[in-house]
């Protein structure tokens, strides 16, 4: 792999063990993967924060890294945490509480924006063509696919390592001929709302492994839709981008094509419950992290309803677009529900919490909440999702 | 008594002798070993209940979340590392581990020509892995 001459000062451990030890993960990686050299990136997201998938080990690793006065050299983004300080902060053990806020405090001194979401596209949209290094497969395959930006799947100590450099090992999806479709989908069914494009993602990652698809026969869908599908693209496959295939842009007539039809659909939708209920412990909207239109939506569907009591209903978002939503927050939080700011289901406590059943219109919620949260889900569309909310 | 070398690819550098612990399925550091005994812990795997410390750690790649290369730091924080990994396939989550932890590391490995108890010696500066003594004699 070839370096410059500044990378191989950083390398030889110049500019300090940090530095160094960043550098040769990046190095490795990039051996591993045949890169030829190092790419200059515009941001880096990193997953790895909740403590309750951490554990105690990476709290060692990050501080010894602030420690030694690792700093950031490129706008560095984190992934939600495993609560949020108004709500469910307020219902946690203080040891529990006083270690997810450690990880935090070493992310922050080395300079990370306490950004806490899985969305950080609604934050900073990155420039198309741009490279980044990012982890959190959700936003890896919306960054590639929708913003038109560039990056590999990152794992949490490589997009680290990136922020740290500011540069990722130029392989994989960073290269022009890694990023063109190898087989076509056509999908001969419309689909109906955000939670069948979640489910149309879940039954694609399982087919087509690492292959790029283009899909066709989707119409014009809203980004949130496509939010859903790439996060659950993400769950069950290695893919890391789609295409739309809108008319001629992409060269298709020698791949390989699969039909999606609805009855594939329907079948994966029914799957990812694994029980039907009508009064579930927890209604989740928010995986991935809210846009501010949704936020918006939810709030007018919400206006004069009440939550029943025996229901939690959690909007969960990042604390930037919980501040933009701030009228429709109140409309929410007065019905009943409550907007949680930087913390992810998935990874939050909810066991803790007494949560064994959730009903969700995230499909990737859906997939990971039996092993993850140890809970029954039942997955449904927004607006079924709010009525049973409402009436329990 | 086996006499071998065998050749592989340097990851991290380094040189040990020790024994060998060898499994034939994949190892995910999150959740498959646990960081404050060095104990396999992953059910149906192999090599469940035996202790990495001290060991070359002999598996054919990593799997699972990447919060798994901090489990090789946490480890060798402790004086529960194995001594060193060997890999048939390295993936980015071992890799990464083993950079953080400071583990002498080699791939591209033939592990099914180790046995769990030789004596091993790991050249993680030439890529060579010798075959002392048999575990076994």
């Amino acid at each position: 792999m070839y370096l410059t001459k500044e990378e191989e000062r950083t390398y030889d451990g110049e500019r300090g063990w940090t530095d160094q030890t960043c550098m040769k993960i990046l190095v490795r990686l990039g051996e591993l993967f045949n890169a030829a050299k190092l790419v200059r990136i515009s941001s880096a997201h990193v997953s790895g924060v909740s403590y309750k998938t951490l554990g105690d080990a990476p709290a060692e690793f990050l501080e010894t890294l602030a420690n030694a006065g690792g700093k950031v050299r490129v706008r560095a983004t984190l992934n939600p945490q495993s609560f949020d300080s108004e709500y469910l902060g307020r219902r946690l053990e203080q040891s529990l509480r006083e270690k997810q806020l450690n990880v935090l405090k070493q992310f922050a001194r080395m300079g990370f924006t306490e950004s806490l979401t899985c969305t950080p596209y609604y934050l900073r949209k990155p420039k198309r063509g741009s490279h980044l290094a990012w982890a959190e497969s959700s936003a890896v395959v919306y960054a590639n696919s929708v913003v038109g930006a560039w990056t590999n799947r990152e794992g949490g100590p490589s997009a680290l390592a990136a922020a740290i450099i500011g540069k990722t090992p130029d392989y994989g999806i960073h290269k022009p001929e890694n990023r063109l479709p190898k087989i076509l989908v056509n999908v001969s069914t419309s689909l109906r709302n955000e939670s069948e494009f979640g489910a149309l993602g879940i039954h694609l990652g399982r087919l087509l492994k690492d292959e790029i698809p283009a899909i066709q026969g989707l119409g014009n869908t809203p980004e949130t839709c496509l939010k859903q599908l790439s996060a659950a693209l993400a769950s069950t496959g290695m893919v890391n981008m789609f295409h739309l295939n809108k008319g001629a842009q992409t060269k298709t007539e020698r791949l390989e094509k699969i039909n999606v039809e609805t009855k594939d659909v329907r079948k994966t939708v029914e799957s990812l419950s694994t029980r039907e209920q009508s009064e579930p412990d927890l209604v989740f909207i928010g995986c991935p992290h809210c846009s501010l239109g949704e936020i918006k939506e939810i709030a007018l569907l919400m206006k004069d309803k009440k939550v029943n009591e025996k229901t939690e209903f959690w909007v969960c978002t990042s604390q930037c677009i919980k501040e933009k939503a701030r009228e429709y927050v109140a409309q929410i939080e007065k019905s009943g529900g409550h907007v949680l700011a930087g913390v992810c289901t998935i990874v939050s406590w909810t066991e803790k919490l007494g949560i064994r059943t959730i009903m969700t219109n995230s499909a990737k919620t859906a997939y990971y909440a039996p092993t993850m949260n140890k809970a029954e889900v039942t997955f449904k569309p927004l607006k079924e999702c709010l009525a049973t909310a409402i009436r329990g | 008594m086996r006499n071998k070398t065998l050749k592989g690819r340097v990851i991290v550098e380094g040189h040990c002798k020790a024994k060998a612990l060898v499994s034939a399925k994949p190892i995910s550091f999150l959740g498959g070993v646990d960081p404050a005994t060095g104990k396999i812990v992953e059910k149906d795997h192999d090599l469940c209940g035996e202790s990495v410390k001290g060991k070359i750690l002999c598996f054919p790649h990593g799997h699972g979340s990447t919060v798994g290369s901090y489990v090789l730091y946490s480890l060798s924080k402790r004086h529960l590392a194995p001594k060193a990994i060997i890999n048939q396939t390295a993936d980015p989550v071992v890799v990464v581990g083993a950079i953080i932890a400071d583990i002498p590391m080699i791939d591209q490995v033939d592990i099914s020509l180790i046995k769990t108890g030789d004596l091993i010696e790991v050249d993680a500066k030439k890529g060579v892995v010798r075959i002392l003594t048999d575990g076994e004699s």
